[in-house]
């Protein structure tokens, strides 16, 4: 059992293990093997010794090349267990997972180690395959397994072998050639050839520029014809054959992200409303003319986000609503009481927009509309005063036509003085 | 340093410190560990960006560790996009990754500034990342350690790192960060 342990490291090992478990004469011939293991106690020390080694796992990035081409592979454990113990000295072991077989094989020539890395030159299709890498030294042993897929360098093998890059439309674009590292060390004076659909881009091609000594590719004026398969090459020369590094670029043209910032139309900064009946505040964003927004609206109660501050869901955010008044585009989010309460009155309300890298907010409370409004008190008490007014102004108008016929009157009275 | 701690609640423009803040804060001032007001949350919602610097290479994680580099087709899936929170300083964000579950944090080590993940906890000012557009491209400066950018290594696969020298010809701090389309 513990053979099988120590063979079920991998998953195909595992398998075969259990395909020894099913066989009745493999079981048998796997306990003979244990028992001749258990009377030689040296042997399987050592053997444990080798083998206690800590797997660290499947590297989680599969390598993808291209037949007839150089490939180094490098120990993805190695980087982290340099840093933590830089000064050890280490030694860099590689073997097949499928086959167990060391490599460098002594059949296979194509195959060697240099600085720990596993260089295959040319890679072939049954290079193909998983591929265990064990850093040891005298206290310390630890491997880890990387995929490698050698592919047909043809159109289909495209979607797997691709890096995706990114450029911007009306802007300098700017493509690198990626992975090389290993092959331009200490090198200057670098040509990398860049191709479009398998069409050179030669250095007299004005809308391109690959700076020579670099692994770069510029593209001037980036437009959306600029989108798709390129492929970089770098010549790389071994006991004087000549071979050529390729890689593929799936490259994609993204919108210039020009955004106006938006503005917060609406709400007011107090809003008034009688206690238990229906709210609705409605967030009003303008978010420029003619354009697509990436703006997000929502509201905050409290400087928290409406549905962590009301589980309750007596306050709720209503459905968003983008819609162009005059070729104008407006964001509209509608915040909803079912009903208004006096904790409401004490609450800051915040409407906030973002979009990309703009944050915009605004604030608004709810105030109660009085039972004593001014407007009502006042309406009877200017009927009054206009009631007044105007029987002063009938006294006033009666009495002026009067005035001289009073006086008339007064002067007679005082003749009668 | 400590005057700057007091400002993640002053940036939340809440000006009425509550005295559980307080507490926070005095204990920050004693034990830079110590976490948040239990109570605080973010406002803010999540935006997701793309990153890429300006060799094209992109943030994946490598044992626990934010590392930039080149995948192909088959491992695009790795790729960590951005979460970005903005904060209502102008140009001031945190940044985080993994779904917002790992944020980028600025923490001095010796001498040296250094970036880390934190699992939020709360949001702290250390963890405020100031960004300065630069033509089509943006760079990221810590706000708590000004002159410390996020950069990435010009050669290979290399971790995701803070430099304050940002001219170096080895790291690269200049990065395309668009909203994820």
């Amino acid at each position: 059992m513990q053979s099988c342990r120590l063979l079920g490291a991998g998953p195909q090992l595992s398998t075969f293990c259990v395909l020894q478990k099913l066989s009745g004469t493999m079981f048998i011939l796997c306990m003979v093997i244990m028992g001749a293991s258990a009377f030689t106690v040296q042997p399987e020390q050592h053997t444990v010794a080798a083998r206690n080694c800590q797997f660290r796992g499947k590297h989680f990035k599969k390598y993808y090349r291209v037949e007839g081409e150089p490939v180094v592979l490098r120990c993805p454990q190695a980087r982290s267990w340099l840093q933590t113990s830089a000064s050890s000295h280490f030694n860099t072991t590689w073997h097949k997972n499928d086959s167990g077989r060391m490599v460098p094989g002594e059949e296979e020539k194509r195959l060697w180690v240099q600085d720990g890395a596993l260089w295959i030159l040319p890679a072939l299709q049954r290079d193909s395959g998983a591929y265990v890498c064990t850093v040891r030294n005298a206290s310390y042993c630890d491997e880890m397994s990387i995929e490698l897929s050698v592919l047909e360098n043809t159109e289909a093998s495209l979607p797997f072998t691709s890096y995706l890059q990114i450029v911007t439309l009306s802007t300098l674009g700017l493509l690198s050639c990626p992975e090389l590292s290993e092959f331009t060390r200490n090198k200057t004076g670098l040509n990398v050839q860049w191709y479009k659909d398998s069409v050179l881009l030669d250095q007299d091609n004005r809308k391109f520029l690959s700076l020579r000594g670099t692994t770069r590719l510029f593209i001037y004026n980036v437009s959306v014809e600029d989108a798709g398969y390129y492929s970089c090459g770098l010549p790389f020369s071994h006991n004087g054959t000549r071979y050529n590094i390729t890689r593929n670029i799936k490259v994609r043209v993204n919108q210039k992200e020009e955004e106006p910032i938006p503005v917060i139309v609406s709400p007011h900064q107090t809003i008034l409303a009688s206690l238990g009946s229906r709210l609705t505040i409605p967030c009003k964003v303008f978010l420029g003319v003619g354009i697509k927004s990436t703006s997000t609206v929502w509201w905050t109660a409290n400087d928290t986000i409406i549905d962590s501050a009301y589980p309750g869901g007596r306050v709720t955010e209503g459905l968003e609503k983008e819609y162009s008044e005059n070729n104008e585009n407006y964001i509209e989010v509608p915040l909803v009481f079912d009903p208004v309460i006096k904790e409401d009155l004490k609450t800051d309300f915040k409407c906030i927009v973002t979009n990309r890298m703009s944050l915009q907010t605004l604030r608004t409370t709810v105030k109660e509309a009085s039972t004593f409004s001014w407007g009502i008190a006042l309406a009877p008490l200017s009927l009054v005063f206009l009631v007044l007014g105007g029987i002063y102004m009938y006294r006033w108008c009666k009495h002026r036509p009067e005035k001289g016929y009073s006086l008339t009157t007064v002067k007679t009275d005082h003749e009668d003085f | 340093m400590a005057v700057s701690f007091a400002l993640p609640w002053s940036q939340d423009g809440n000006l009425k410190v509550p005295l559980s803040y307080l507490i926070s804060l005095i204990l920050l001032l004693f034990h830079s560990e110590a976490a948040c007001g239990p109570t605080q949350r973010r406002p803010y919602k999540m935006q997701t960006f793309r990153i890429w610097d300006v060799n094209q290479k992109v943030f994946y994680l490598s044992n626990n560790q934010l590392v930039a580099g080149y995948l192909q087709a088959a491992n695009a899936k790795l790729e960590e996009k951005m979460n970005v929170e903005l904060t209502e300083s102008r140009g001031g964000m945190f940044l985080g990754i993994h779904e917002g579950k790992l944020w980028l944090a600025c923490v001095k080590s010796g001498d040296k500034i250094t970036l880390q993940l934190e699992v939020r906890t709360c949001f702290r000012y250390w963890t405020t990342i100031k960004t300065q557009q630069n033509g089509p491209t943006t760079s990221f400066e810590s706000a708590a350690y000004p002159g410390w950018f996020l950069c990435t290594e010009s050669e290979g696969d290399g971790p995701v790192s803070l430099t304050n020298k940002p001219g170096n010809a080895t790291k690269v701090t200049q990065f395309y960060f668009h909203v994820e389309q």
